[in-house]
């Protein structure tokens, strides 16, 4: 039972650090945003592996739901593209 | 019209908004029982509060009613630490009296959880939970507003309403 | 020249967290227990709830709990003071002064 709760975490890893990765290197700033969401529930399910079900909802609520509304109301009002015009 | 979407976006939040309030209200609740608080319970009414505005692109004239329902949080919060001044802050002076949430528990370790427990600790968490929702409900509202995705209130400024 | 300052600097604090990952303790078994024992074992018996978390947060530590709701009610009368109504004699000045 421990060895697939380790696999479960090690996959969750994996895909926290594809998911930054992914906030860092895309230039459409709502599809970051959108990845920041990603990162967000996933380290809140690395939360609840880790036994800690208090900062997980915490986490899932105000990083997923959120903060990833309000950046993308942020970006509604200024630019869609990241760059020098 | 030009503020909402689509219909498919309206009906899943007319379907999801009652159970993620529901859910909410649980988590406050339940707070002294189960993993969850004030904290956590808000900012999920608080989510349901940001799909509304976005499916909708409107939320009505209830700006005041937050900021009411937010100061009136915080403060019953900080007069339920001071009521227990005689001994110390925070102290929890309900617990074990008998009266609402002032239960005890039947058996110490493991036991299934009573709601009539908990004494102030109870009572903070639907205060703080009152707060975190209406103050994030607040933010979210305030800044759709500004970015242009609702619809324009129709307020009339105090000068105007003087020459009227 | 960026790209090198950004690439030390990634592997500086590699390193760092790498070194920190190698000596940790093993997990659930913290160096010093005193106070978690503690906790563990009055909850029960003297605020009458189970949620040891819940206690902590709002019994023991209260005056955290009451500086974050503080810091939520500062952070809320922020956003409504930036994005206020402007009303038209504000807009009016604000013209004049340009």
């Amino acid at each position: 039972m421990s060895e697939i709760v380790l696999i479960i975490q090690f996959l969750v890893l994996i895909g926290l650090i594809l998911t930054a990765l992914a906030v860092v290197f895309f230039k459409d700033l709502i599809s970051a945003a959108i990845a920041l969401g990603a990162s967000s529930l996933l380290l809140s399910l690395q939360f609840f592996l880790l036994r800690a079900p208090d900062v997980a909802i915490a986490e899932a609520a105000v990083g997923a739901a959120l903060t990833t509304a309000i950046f993308i109301f942020a970006i509604k009002s200024t630019e869609r593209k990241e760059g020098y015009k | 019209m030009k503020y909402e979407m689509s219909r498919v976006v309206r009906t899943v939040t007319d379907i999801l908004v009652v159970p993620i309030i529901i859910f909410g209200i649980y988590l406050i609740i339940h707070g002294h029982l189960t993993p969850g608080g004030g904290f956590q319970g808000g900012a999920v009414i608080a989510s349901s509060t940001a799909l509304l505005v976005i499916a909708y692109g409107s939320f009505g004239k209830h700006k005041k009613d937050l900021s009411s329902l937010e100061s009136l949080g915080l403060t019953l919060f900080i007069l339920l630490a001071l009521i227990g001044m005689g001994s110390t802050m925070f102290y929890n002076y309900i617990s074990g009296t008998g009266g609402l949430f002032g239960g005890t528990l039947p058996s110490l370790g493991i036991n299934p959880g009573y709601i009539n427990t908990g004494g102030t600790i109870t009572l903070m968490n639907l205060m703080v939970g009152l707060e975190v929702s209406a103050a994030l409900s607040l933010i979210i509202w305030m800044m759709s507003k500004r970015s242009g995705m609702m619809e324009p209130e129709e307020t009339i400024s105090p000068s105007e309403e003087v020459e009227k | 020249m960026r790209k090198s300052i950004a690439i030390v600097a990634f592997l500086v604090i590699f390193a760092f967290l790498a070194g920190a990952a190698v000596e940790m303790r093993p997990f659930g078994e913290p160096d010093q227990s005193a106070m978690d024992d503690h906790f563990l074992g009055d909850t029960q018996e003297r605020h009458q709830v189970n949620n040891v978390v819940t206690a902590v947060l709002f019994d023991y530590r209260g005056l955290d709990t009451l500086g974050e709701a503080t810091i939520l009610f500062s952070a809320v009368s922020g956003v409504l003071t930036v994005l206020r109504e402007i009303k038209k004699d504000e807009k009016e000045e604000e013209v004049a002064t340009k």
